[in-house]
């Protein structure tokens, strides 16, 4: 059995965050490979193996075991409903999932409507929530540039991340209402942090004593 | 008819190869099984949907594929075979002599997404100790399996001995709603500290019993562990199941398997029916368990009939995926 730790990182607007935490827990990726396109890394030491996916994908690589452990946001976790530990939130990542809309759709309470349509790169969280709240939902599934969707009009609202608010601002979109507050989580592998324990915990362990308070 | 090739989610065809090696497996562990005189049992794939929903628990009673038949009565596809067994022991097999034991292997259905090393239809192979002794059957239960695994060609595993008791009786004399303790079993299982700090700040508990809680969650490790957890409780009933899984520790020390035993006490999911002792079976290389069971002591008692038992079983399915 190898010894070394795999971990599955999230590229994109985690990726520098986490590498920032990762070196303040003494563990270095080399600066020549994380800007290359190399998709399997180890740290300096060789002590890890991170492997470099689009964030929906890392809660199934660490869900399987391919990966014992992984950093992912909580929008990804919601929406894969992967069986995962996820034993710490690194606080990183900040940001919220919220309902946006056009100006004028705002203004209109979307209780009062008999269905809503929505684009989103999150069809089940979006799904739960509205009918939830009683009011039938049409997905229009999309996997980037939502913000698009209702300038277009291909949707009413849409239900997306929202960091600084900017790129809502300049689509000329606001918030409706907020569902989630988001932030990046360490997930573990069920089978791994039982069989791999010590360098789990210390993995945990050596994050929680870095993660801002 | 496009349903006529294709193929319903969750099901599989075994052919050539595989089915030789799934036959090969089944006829091994059943070897075992046979040494250890556990005789077969073969139940029908249905029966009334009582048999098996209270055992199943909330959480998985969704799973449970239900019909109606003609007269109206509400049946179900087997979601597991303990329930079955308990049934059968309770009533056919009220008369035999205790301890029983028995074996059984075939397919049970449960409605879940298939992924993460779960089917539709899969295959469990299994036995159940019924009316023994508590630590000798726990004990003898846990050697079967590893005595499995090895002829299996099998040798690096880890079996996770946890108590249901030790948390039964941290939660018994807090007022929780039945949503509130899914929601805390749920956090536990995710071990999401930081969502359980919230929920248990959320609910106002003391701060004592707080940090139990909090605790729990990364209980698991070598048999100190179960001194760790001594330390923070002083209810009758985690004292009582930290004694059992003390002893049954104890007595599986004589059979020289220390290098597969951990302690796992944040194990607060699964199946209703279990009452004490539970197992998961871990190899590496797999990221889901390949095996588990556990002691179910009021399962019988549904069917009329009050007797201790305790079982286990291996996915099949998870098995077979193991390199050999």
């Amino acid at each position: 059995m190898k010894d070394t730790l795999t971990i599955a990182l999230s590229k994109g607007r985690l990726l520098d965050d986490a590498l920032v935490l990762l070196r303040k827990a003494g563990i270095e990726l080399a600066e020549s490979d994380t800007n290359s396109r190399k998709l399997v890394i180890a740290d300096t030491q060789k002590r890890f193996q991170f492997f470099m996916l689009k964030p929906i994908d890392v809660p199934t690589y660490v869900e399987y075991g391919v990966a014992d452990a992984g950093i992912a946001g909580r929008d990804v976790l919601v929406e894969s409903t992967a069986d995962i530990h996820q034993p710490l939130d690194l606080r990183i990542g900040y940001c919220r999932m919220v309902v946006a809309a056009p100006k004028a759709a705002a203004r209109q309470n979307y209780r009062e409507l008999s269905a809503v349509r929505i684009a989103t790169k999150y069809p089940r969280i979006t799904t739960e929530y509205f009918t939830q709240r009683g009011v039938p939902v049409e997905i229009i599934p999309l996997s980037g540039s939502v913000e698009l969707a209702p300038l277009l009009g291909l949707s009413d609202r849409i239900v997306d991340l929202v960091s600084s608010g900017r790129t809502l601002a300049e689509n000329g979109l606001q918030v409706v209402e907020p569902i989630m507050d988001i932030s990046a989580r360490l997930v573990v592998n069920r089978a791994s942090y039982q069989i791999k324990r010590k360098q789990v915990i210390d993995l945990i362990d050596r994050l929680a004593q870095v993660v801002e308070k | 008819m496009k349903t006529l090739t294709q193929i319903p989610l969750g099901t599989q065809l075994l052919f050539g190869k595989a089915a030789k090696k799934r036959r090969r497996i089944e006829r091994t562990i059943f070897s075992v099984f046979e040494h250890w005189d556990y005789e077969e049992i073969i139940p029908p794939i249905f029966d009334y949907y009582d048999v098996f929903a209270k055992g199943m628990g909330a959480e998985l009673e969704d799973t449970i594929y239900r019909f109606i038949d003609r007269e109206g009565n509400v049946l179900a596809l087997r979601p597991e075979f303990t329930s079955l067994v308990a049934k059968s022991v309770a009533t056919r097999l009220a008369d035999q002599p205790k301890p029983l034991r028995l074996c059984y292997c075939g397919e049970v259905l449960r409605y879940e997404t298939p992924r993460g090393g779960r089917q539709r239809e899969f295959f469990q192979i299994g036995v159940e100790h019924i009316g023994g002794e508590k630590i000798q059957a726990d004990a003898e239960i846990i050697l079967v399996a590893i005595e499995s695994l090895k002829k299996l060609g099998i040798r690096k595993f880890q079996i996770n001995l946890g108590e249901i008791g030790y948390f039964a009786g941290i939660v018994e004399r807090i007022d929780f709603s039945q949503g509130d303790l899914v929601k805390i079993k749920k956090l536990i299982d995710l071990k999401d500290t930081a969502g359980l700090k919230a929920e248990l700040e959320r609910l106002s508990l003391s701060e004592r019993r707080k940090n139990i809680i909090l605790s729990l969650v990364h209980l698991t490790g070598n048999s100190d562990t179960i001194k760790t957890a001594r330390q923070l409780v002083s209810n009758e009933k985690s004292l009582e199941a930290l004694e059992n899984l003390g002893a049954l520790v104890a007595e599986l020390k004589k059979h020289k398997i220390d290098e597969h035993i951990a302690i796992d006490l944040s194990e607060v999911r699964g199946i209703d029916y279990y009452t004490g002792t539970i197992f998961k079976i871990y190899v590496p290389g797999l990221g889901f368990e390949i095996g588990g069971g556990g002691r179910y002591d009021n399962l019988l008692k549904n069917f009329g009939c009050d007797l201790p038992s305790v079982g286990f079983s291996f996915s099949l399915e998870r098995l077979m995926s193991l390199e050999n």
